[in-house]
């Protein structure tokens, strides 16, 4: 589905500007597009079959996110983002706005105040300002000058991170606060960081999962890590869910036991089935071959995301892609590797498959960001 | 230029990194890949293996237990529905809630059903914990209404094993208990964790008959346990049912007269072997251990010095006394050493080896032939042919009437007693034989050691003219295993006209005649076995208990046509005339009112 447009390896600056005018909608890379439709149709029957047992069908509350998501992709796409940029700042602040007053006026749920509730429907401010804060990154990043960040330059994006971060923790949603640093660290490293500073930063990232082990953390965050470790140990809680998640994975063997046919999704088993585990019942019902097919669509989308930074002339345009892509590429490879026992269990859903509003408007925004980067890449430099 | 060149070098330095990520994500992806590839393809199979568990639950059905019944098909052990109550920790909204509930229905603490539960740990929140057994029906119907409000009580009905006669047939039909480790992974999967198996007795002998094969209903259910639909049934085959040859009638009789006694009876048939009556006491309720015995009481039962859980008839053996005497004279008569017409002087006693002997009649019996010996069991008539025959020719007649081994009776735990010789002598107690203590046998004392049981087997052949009946209480184990009868009918019926003068003809078994039916003639020979030697300076009324005198009653009737056979044992009892002769008459009483033909056979 490469775009015919496009010959040759593009470095953006081989390329001459007036011969690509903007206006050209066949210069985008629409492949994007179609992965990210292909997963939403693929995850909106997933989630039909998870909800097969459950009060209410949400395939069609899917369908609506996916519309709307669509919806949010077409006004990525239409405006610049440079222009949106310059917008930055008080999209930042409003989401910081929001961050705050969902602490005052929010829904509980899975034990954090979190929530905007809008009729049957729920949405997250913690994505909407994942957005905007990548987006005010990438415009602080992208003014910054020579190869390397300076130590302050650092500190400051670390600054604008830690704002949403803090608000998100105290919710509490710990899980949700710590998907902030893909997005920080892919951004930083992309836009240069010397290889000590690095070094230093991870150093102080292991001392400071430790100080948060000891302090910041919940019971029953800690639990959940060392029932991780050892499953065994507790039957009932994160234990249980690794364990049938694993089984319901695992019995899917190479072909899966057909749509609909999964025991461990259909009776029950599988905890959170139609949002953090799809990927279970998705593996249980259509096996490896299904795992693999989606893999592979996942793998396409984000090389070809990864693309468009590669062949965006500007710096902020590449920071944006960057960033907004961290945070799917993220939980893309987490949430595939928790569902299969390789890392702790954490409340991070996966990208166009798990129901979920917020999460998936995230998503299409941010393919919406992909497509326009894309989209002005002759423009903007 | 120099800064378009500049910004294009960092373009290019940022694109590196991109492609460092895109190549870090690429290979988390690929090695993600794997782990699905390990988990589904290499071991997939496992993993639907443990899908299936998830998805189906085995419901045992237990097989009913057979029901056991006497000889004229009244129930001895039947099973009766047992109400249990569990609880579903995954139904119940507050488990605290639920407890409170359940405690003051069952009116028990909140903290005693919290170690109940406690107790099944490992099963919590995988299918319901059994919370307490054995409700009542007023318990089962509180529940059952409030099964709206509370959905996480399950009522389960069990069969629970019913001995209605409880101690009355305690020793014969044995009891229920749950099976033990080695036992479980023995069976060979047969049985399950839990379940309970036949301990002693009839439920131990006959488990596999009685005991029937387990069903299995495989249902399909959700993660909750809810029932989705059920996969097949494999319905259980019931146990068979037993007709034992125990009349209940007597069986009670027996018990009655034992209360309070220590000792055992037993009644048989002479005819065929079987045991009409086997009563042991002091017994227990064996329905106790049916509802999950505590510590408590099982340690009761264990440390009580007279050993309730002991079968006296068959697991007790202790000395003949003078019941042996029989046996002494028929070896007597067939060695020749004695005819019936043989009379020996007793002055109240006589010296052998250099040591007096007693007659337990220090008057003395005068000169005596053998059935005035046999009557008034003279002691110096006995040693005198007892000396004469010597401990082989005595223990050679003993073991031809079946003392010393086993009768193979149906009933597990049996002891098979001891009959000494010369050879025995030296081989166990590595010293000789002494003379004297031939002089003792011949009387029934010294080392020589019977069941009530054998010594009932034994009377049986002594009454239907020398073949031994195999004892059973359920079917016969075997062949009837007959006695050399190379005995002369006449010394069968020197014997047995002893025998019959002792009860009829105000013998020292006077005290056994049913003196309603004179015309009922009863055959017997009471026995006293000193437990300390030599004590007659004091009446058998002052001494402790555990000094007193055994004492025995063998006995059968008719005389003429051998129908019952009935032997009497009570441990520190005193004489046998005084303790054990009046109990044999209880049992022939009871005997009579079924047979008024045999009561007067003139008439019939």
């Amino acid at each position: 589905m490469r775009n015919s447009f496009a010959r040759g390896p593009i470095s953006g600056i081989l390329v001459r500007p007036e011969e690509r005018p903007l206006g050209r909608l066949s210069n985008v890379r629409w492949s994007l597009l179609l992965v990210a439709l292909m997963l939403s149709v693929v995850g909106a029957a997933t989630v039909h079959s998870a909800s097969a047992e459950m009060p209410i069908d949400y395939l069609p509350r899917q369908a609506a996110w996916v519309g709307i998501g669509l919806l949010l992709l077409f006004v990525a796409l239409s405006v610049d983002h440079q222009r949106l940029a310059s917008f930055a700042l008080p999209l930042y602040m409003a989401s910081l706005a929001l961050l705050g007053l969902v602490l005052v006026v929010g829904q509980v749920r899975g034990g954090s105040r979190g929530w905007f509730g809008l009729g049957a429907f729920a949405v997250q401010p913690s994505e909407l300002a994942k957005f905007t804060t990548a987006l005010m990154l990438a415009r602080y990043l992208a003014g910054v000058e020579g190869e390397h960040l300076k130590l302050r330059q650092i500190a400051v994006a670390v600054l604008i991170v830690a704002a949403p971060v803090a608000l998100v923790a105290i919710q509490p949603d710990l899980g949700g606060a710590a998907m902030y640093a893909p997005m920080l660290g892919a951004m930083l490293l992309v836009a240069g960081i010397k290889k000590r500073l690095l070094a230093v930063s991870l150093l102080l990232a292991v001392v400071g999962g430790g100080l948060a082990w000891t302090y910041g953390m919940q019971p029953y965050q800690r639990d959940r890590i060392l029932t991780f470790l050892s499953p065994e140990t507790d039957p009932q809680g994160a234990g249980y869910q690794v364990r049938q998640s694993k089984i319901a994975v695992g019995s899917g063997e190479l072909l899966g036991k057909g749509y609909r046919q999964g025991t461990q999704s259909q009776l029950r088993f599988l905890p959170a089935r139609h949002t953090d585990f799809i990927f279970a019942v998705l593996a249980e019902e259509w096996g490896f071959l299904g795992v693999a097919f989606v893999l592979g669509l996942y793998g396409v989308f984000l090389f070809g995301a990864a693309e468009v930074a590669v062949r965006a002339r500007d710096r902020l345009g590449i920071l944006l892609v960057v960033g907004l892509l961290a945070t799917l590429g993220f939980h893309i490879l987490y949430n595939s590797a928790m569902v299969v026992g390789l890392v702790p269990i954490t409340g991070i859903p996966l990208p166009f498959l798990s129901y979920g509003g917020s999460f998936t408007m995230y998503a299409f925004a941010a393919t919406g960001v992909f497509l326009g980067v894309d989209y002005r890449r002759y423009v903007n430099r | 230029m120099t800064t378009m060149l500049r910004s294009r070098e960092r373009k290019e330095a940022m694109v590196g990194r991109v492609r460092l990520l895109s190549a870090l994500v690429g290979v988390c992806l690929v090695l993600i890949a794997s782990s699905y590839w390990m988990v589904q393809g290499i071991h997939g199979a496992e993993y639907r293996e443990m899908a299936e568990n998830n998805r189906l639950r085995r419901v045992p059905i237990k097989a009913p237990r057979g029901v056991l019944y006497d000889r004229e098909s009244r129930p001895l052990a039947e099973n009766v529905p047992s109400y249990n109550v569990s609880l579903d920790v995954r139904a119940a909204r507050s488990l605290d809630h639920s407890l409170a509930f359940a405690a003051d229905i069952l009116d028990r603490s909140v903290d005693d059903l919290r170690r109940a539960l406690a107790e099944q740990g490992d099963i919590l929140g995988i299918r319901p914990a059994r919370l307490a057994e054995n409700l009542t029906l007023p318990q089962v119907a509180r529940f059952q209404l409030a099964a709206l409000e509370h959905p996480e009580f399950e009522i389960e009905v069990d069969q629970l094993r019913l001995y209605r006669h409880r101690e009355q047939t305690a020793h014969l039909l044995g009891y229920l208990g749950e099976i033990n480790q080695e036992e479980l992974s023995r069976s060979g999967g047969e049985y399950l964790r839990g379940e309970l198996l036949g301990r002693r007795g009839i439920e131990s002998q006959y488990e596999k008959v009685v005991r029937g094969d387990n069903g299995e209903r495989v249902l399909v259910v959700d993660s909750r346990g809810r029932r989705i639909e059920e996969q097949r049934t494999e319905t259980a085959r019931p146990g068979r049912d037993l007709q034992l040859t125990i009349d209940l009638d007597l069986q009670q009789a027996a018990f009655r007269q034992l209360e309070d006694k220590v000792g055992a009876v037993v009644a048989l048939d002479p005819r065929d072997g079987e045991i009409l009556a086997m009563a042991s006491s002091p017994s227990y309720d064996p329905n106790i251990f049916a509802r999950r015995l505590t510590g408590d009481a099982w340690r009761r039962l264990v440390e009580d010095p007279h050993h309730p859980l002991q079968n006296r008839a068959i697991q007790n053996a202790h000395s003949p006394g003078s019941t042996f005497k029989m046996f002494t004279a028929i070896a007597a008569l067939e060695e020749g050493i004695a005819s019936p017409g043989t009379r020996v002087f007793c002055g109240g006693s006589a010296v052998f080896y250099g040591r007096s002997f007693r007659c337990w009649k220090r008057a003395g019996h005068g000169s005596v032939d053998l059935h005035q010996a046999l009557k008034q069991s003279c002691d110096v008539y006995f040693y005198t042919i007892g000396q004469r025959l010597g401990i082989d020719r005595i223990g050679a007649y003993a073991k031809k009437f079946g003392f010393g081994r086993l009768t193979g009776v149906d009933l597990a735990g049996e002891k098979q007693g001891l009959v000494p010789s010369q050879e025995w002598s030296q081989s166990v107690r590595k010293h000789p034989w002494y003379p004297g203590e031939t002089i003792s046998v011949s009387i029934g004392q010294g080392p020589l050691l019977v069941t009530p049981l054998q010594m009932a087997v034994a009377i049986a052949a002594l009454a239907n003219g020398g073949r031994l009946p195999p004892a059973h209480v359920a079917k016969p184990t075997g062949g009837p295993r007959a006695v050399d009868p190379d005995i002369s009918a006449d010394a069968w019926e020197r014997v047995r006209e002893g025998m019959r003068a002792v009860v009829m003809d105000w013998g020292t078994g006077n005290n056994a005649k049913v003196v309603e039916a004179p015309q009922f003639q009863i055959g017997g020979k009471t026995g006293t076995v000193q437990v300390v030697a030599q004590h007659t300076w004091m009446k058998p009324h002052e001494l402790p208990w555990e000094k007193r005198d055994h004492a025995w009653f063998v006995s059968f009737a008719p005389v003429d046509d051998p129908q019952i056979v009935v032997v009497v044992f009570v441990e520190h009892g005193g004489s046998g005339s005084q303790a054990a002769a009046p109990i044999a008459r209880a049992m022939y009483e009871e005997f009579l009112r079924k047979r008024p033909d045999l009561r007067d056979p003139g008439k019939a």
